[in-house]
C-alpha cells in the first residue's frame, strides 16, 4: 500500500520540485525592499565621516589654483544668489538640495577629478560630502573653513605682529602675493612705484641739446726722419 | 534505462539548488545597522526639515541631550541632563539600545558636541538609519577655569563680502593712482648747457732728428 502511495507521490514529483523553485523565486521580489540599503555600510560611513582627510586647506587650495592645476574641480554648495555675489575662480554651483540630480553626477561621479567642495563654512559642505561617500564617490575634498576662512587667510590675511616667528611672515607674504592674484590691489604698492618713477622721470627730462662734436681719428703720421 | 537515468540526474541536480539556497539562507547573517532611507530621501530631509536648534529653544521634557564629545570632555564638563555618546561609539550595540528607547518613548534627540560641525557625522548617520526626530544644538563649548562655556552660534556665518572688498582695494588702489599723477612734479630749472668742444691737441710730428 504504502509503496502504491509514494509512487503516487513521485510521479508528481515535478510538479512539487517545480512548484519550490517558483516560491523560491517570489523570494527574488522582496530584494528590491533592499534598494534603501544602498551605499557602504553605517560603521564605514561613520568612520570615514569622522576622519579628517576629507580636508583641505585654504592655503594649499589656493596654491592649487594659482599654479592652475587643472585636476581640481571646485563645487559651491551654496545657494544660487550666494554663488552670484561671489565664488571661487571657476567653481560650479551645486546648490545643497539638487546636490543628487542626474545632471551633476557626472561631476561627482567620477575619478578623473578631485572635487572639492566648499560652502560659507564648512557645515553644508561636510554633509554634502558624507552623503556623496555613502554613495562611494571617491576623490572628494572639502574646504575647511570654507568662504569665510578664505577671506580671512587668502583675500585679507592677517599681518602677523612683531612677535611671531619667521615663518608666518613667510606665510603672510605668500598668502599676499596670492591675494593680489584673485583681484586685491594694494595701493601701498602703487604709491611705492609713483615715487620711483619721478626721480627717474626728472634725470631724464631735460632733454640737453647735445651737439655732436665729431672727433677726428687721428692718423699716427709715421714719424719721419731718422734716429 | 535511459530515460530512468536522466530523470534521476534532474531530481539530483534540482535537490542539489534547494540545498544551496536553504544554506545560503541560513547562513546569512542581517547586517547589525540597516538604512532604513535611501540617499535621496536623506538629502531631501536634511534639506527640508529645519533640525537646528539653539540654546534657549532646549525642551528638556521632551529632548534628551546627548553630548558626542569623548568621555575625557564629558567629565571636564557638559550640559545639563546631557548623557555622553562618543561618536565612535554611536553604532555600538548599548547605544543603539539606549537610542532606540529614546525612539520609542518619542524623544527627540539633540546632539551637541565642541562646535557644530562636530555632529554633523553622527547627525548624518543616524538620520540615514531611520532616527526621526534628531536635532543639531548649534552651540560652540569652550572651557574658561574649569567651567564649561556654551554660548549659541550659527550654524555657518554668513560670508563675508568679498567682492566688495576687493573693489574697494581697486578703488583705492585707482585713488592713489590718481593722486601720484596729480602730484605737479618740482620744476626742473634746465641750465643751458654749454657744450665747449674740446680741442684735441695734435701731436706734432717729432721734426728734426734724434
Amino acid at each position: 500500500m504504502v509503496n502504491r502511495k509514494l509512487v503516487k507521490f513521485l510521479s508528481f514529483r515535478y510538479v512539487i520540485l517545480a512548484s519550490v523553485l517558483i516560491v523560491l523565486s517570489g523570494g527574488l521580489v522582496l530584494l528590491p525592499k533592499y534598494q534603501k540599503h544602498e551605499g557602504i555600510t553605517p560603521e564605514a560611513l561613520l568612520s570615514n565621516a569622522n576622519s579628517p582627510e576629507r580636508y583641505i586647506s585654504t592655503d594649499e587650495l589656493a596654491n592649487r589654483l594659482i599654479s592652475q592645476d587643472p585636476s581640481y574641480l571646485l563645487i559651491d554648495v551654496r545657494d544660487e544668489s550666494d554663488y552670484k555675489e561671489y565664488t571661487l575662480p571657476n567653481a560650479i554651483n551645486i546648490p545643497l538640495q539638487n546636490l543628487l540630480d542626474e545632471d551633476y553626477e557626472f561631476y561627482l561621479n567620477q575619478s578623473q577629478y578631485n572635487v572639492v567642495l566648499f560652502s560659507n563654512d564648512n557645515f553644508y559642505a561636510d554633509q554634502a560630502w558624507i552623503i556623496c561617500n555613502r554613495l562611494g564617490y571617491k576623490n572628494l575634498f572639502v574646504l575647511k573653513g570654507g568662504i569665510n576662512v578664505w577671506f580671512n587667510t587668502i583675500i585679507n590675511p592677517n599681518k602677523p605682529s612683531e612677535d611671531m616667528a619667521a615663518i608666518d611672515f613667510d606665510l603672510y607674504s605668500t598668502r599676499k602675493a596670492a591675494s593680489m592674484y584673485f583681484g586685491v590691489a594694494y595701493p601701498e604698492k602703487i604709491k611705492k612705484s609713483s615715487v620711483k618713477k619721478a626721480p627717474a622721470n626728472i634725470a631724464s627730462k631735460p632733454s640737453v641739446p647735445k651737439q655732436v662734436v665729431p672727433v677726428k681719428k687721428k692718423k699716427k703720421i709715421p714719424v719721419e726722419g731718422g734716429c | 534505462m535511459k530515460e530512468l537515468e536522466k530523470t534521476k540526474r534532474i531530481s539530483i541536480a534540482a535537490v542539489l539548488t534547494i540545498l544551496v539556497v536553504l544554506i545560503a539562507l541560513l547562513s546569512y547573517k542581517k547586517p547589525s545597522h540597516l538604512y532604513a532611507i535611501n540617499s535621496k530621501a536623506a538629502l531631501e530631509k536634511i534639506t527640508d526639515i529645519n533640525y537646528l536648534i539653539s540654546q534657549n529653544e532646549i525642551d528638556q521634557r521632551n529632548q534628551v541631550l546627548v553630548d558626542i564629545r569623548n568621555s575625557y570632555e564629558f567629565d571636564k564638563g557638559h550640559m545639563e541632563h546631557a548623557i555622553n555618546i562618543p561618536v565612535s561609539d554611536i553604532l555600538t550595540d548599548e547605544s543603539s539600545d539606549i537610542l532606540e528607547s529614546f525612539k520609542e518613548n518619542n524623544k527627540a534627540i539633540v546632539l551637541y558636541g565642541t562646535n557644530p560641525t562636530e555632529t554633523i557625522a553622527p547627525f548624518m548617520v543616524l538620520t540615514q538609519l531611520g532616527y526621526d526626530n534628531l536635532k543639531i544644538l548649534t552651540v560652540e563649548n569652550s572651557y574658561y577655569q574649569n567651567n564649561l562655556i556654551t554660548k549659541n552660534v550659527a550654524a555657518e556665518n554668513k560670508a563675508p563680502d568679498i567682492n566688495g572688498f576687493i573693489q574697494e582695494s581697486i578703488k583705492k588702489t585707482k585713488e592713489a593712482m590718481d593722486k601720484a599723477k596729480a602730484v605737479p612734479k618740482p620744476k626742473i630749472t634746465v641750465t643751458p648747457k654749454q657744450i665747449i668742444p674740446v680741442k684735441k691737441k695734435k701731436k706734432m710730428p717729432v721734426e728734426g732728428g734724434c
